[in-house]
């Protein structure tokens, strides 16, 4: 059995996400900036890489949701799964490489277009409790993007 | 590098307008999703499931028939947020209504499941009548409404 964790913990991390991802759109779309939009998804990358390896409890974002916004709240109605918010670190990971891959590969809007990725996931997992990844992971499986677990 | 290749300054009121459509798009995607998920699907002519190839174990023991009028048979995987409580809320069902039997299986290395079952996200659970034919289906986290009127269609 794997460990339970508060589901506000990676919603709470998913929500300042989608406030850099909104940044990253932003300053990618004028060529100026799109560098300093390819580097916070590098910061992105290094974060997911994070929750990916050791978990929600173990990240930054993790740690400043116990330290600071969970004695503000109330106690969790029930606990989760730790295995899926940390799935989903993985997909996090994937998207932000491929928008670093995008920028290296000069590809038009790729930065922003990999930042729209991230915003449509991160919104949906910080407001809506909603993890795409975990949700169609077996559909994933099944058309062969995932090989194992 | 081509001409084409190069990126285009795009205006700063372009890029909020850009910004703003991506918000309104997701914000909608996430209350259609809301809205639509855990939702029962009639199953017309059903198949029967075969209780041995689905590997169904419960309390430890195989499951090799179904005693009650209604079987809610649900497909979980290792990464799903929704299945813990769907399980849940199926287990709590049957131990008040006697009516009702839950059955979870793990399909995460089951391809074979996801692929027959057609399977795309889980939890995604099939309602079965008491011979074990697939009256309706529920994919996502099942609505406690969808759960009382499922149950009502079995005319106990």
């Amino acid at each position: 059995m794997a460990t339970q964790i508060d589901p506000r913990g990676p919603r709470f991390g998913a929500a300042i996400i989608n406030v850099l991802s909104i940044i990253i759109i932003f300053i990618a779309l004028d060529p100026a900036t799109e560098s300093t939009g390819a580097a916070l998804f590098g910061v992105a990358a290094v974060l997911f890489a994070i929750g990916t390896i050791w978990g929600n409890t173990r990240h930054p974002f993790g740690w400043l949701f116990k330290k600071f916004v969970r004695p503000r709240l109330s106690a969790p109605k029930e606990l989760e799964d730790s295995r899926p918010p940390q799935f989903a670190q993985g997909v996090g990971l994937f998207v932000s490489l491929i928008g670093l891959v995008l920028f290296a590969l000069h590809v038009p809007y790729g930065v922003a277009i990999a930042g729209g990725a991230l915003f449509f996931a991160s919104t949906l997992q910080a407001y809506f409790g909603y993890c795409l990844g975990c949700q169609i992971y077996l559909g994933l499986k099944r058309i062969g993007v995932i090989r194992s677990a | 590098m081509l001409r084409w290749l190069n990126l285009v300054d795009v205006p700063v009121e372009l890029r909020v307008a850009l910004l703003l459509g991506l918000i309104i798009l997701a914000a909608a995607a996430g209350v259609l999703w809301r809205v639509r998920t855990g939702r029962a699907k009639a199953v017309i002519g059903g198949e029967r499931i075969n209780l041995a190839e689905l590997g169904v174990v419960k309390n430890g023991a195989p499951v090799t028939a179904l005693t009650t009028k209604v079987t809610f048979l649900q497909f979980s995987s290792d990464f799903c947020t929704f299945c813990g409580p769907t399980a849940k809320m199926l287990q709590a069902l049957e131990t008040t209504d006697p009516n009702v039997t839950h059955l979870e299986v793990n399909i995460t290395e089951r391809l074979d499941l996801a692929n027959k079952f057609n399977i795309l996200q889980t939890p995604t659970t099939l309602v079965l009548d008491r011979k074990g034919y697939v009256k309706s289906r529920i994919g996502g986290a099942p609505k406690a409404q969808t759960l009382v009127s499922e149950i009502g269609n079995f005319d106990i």
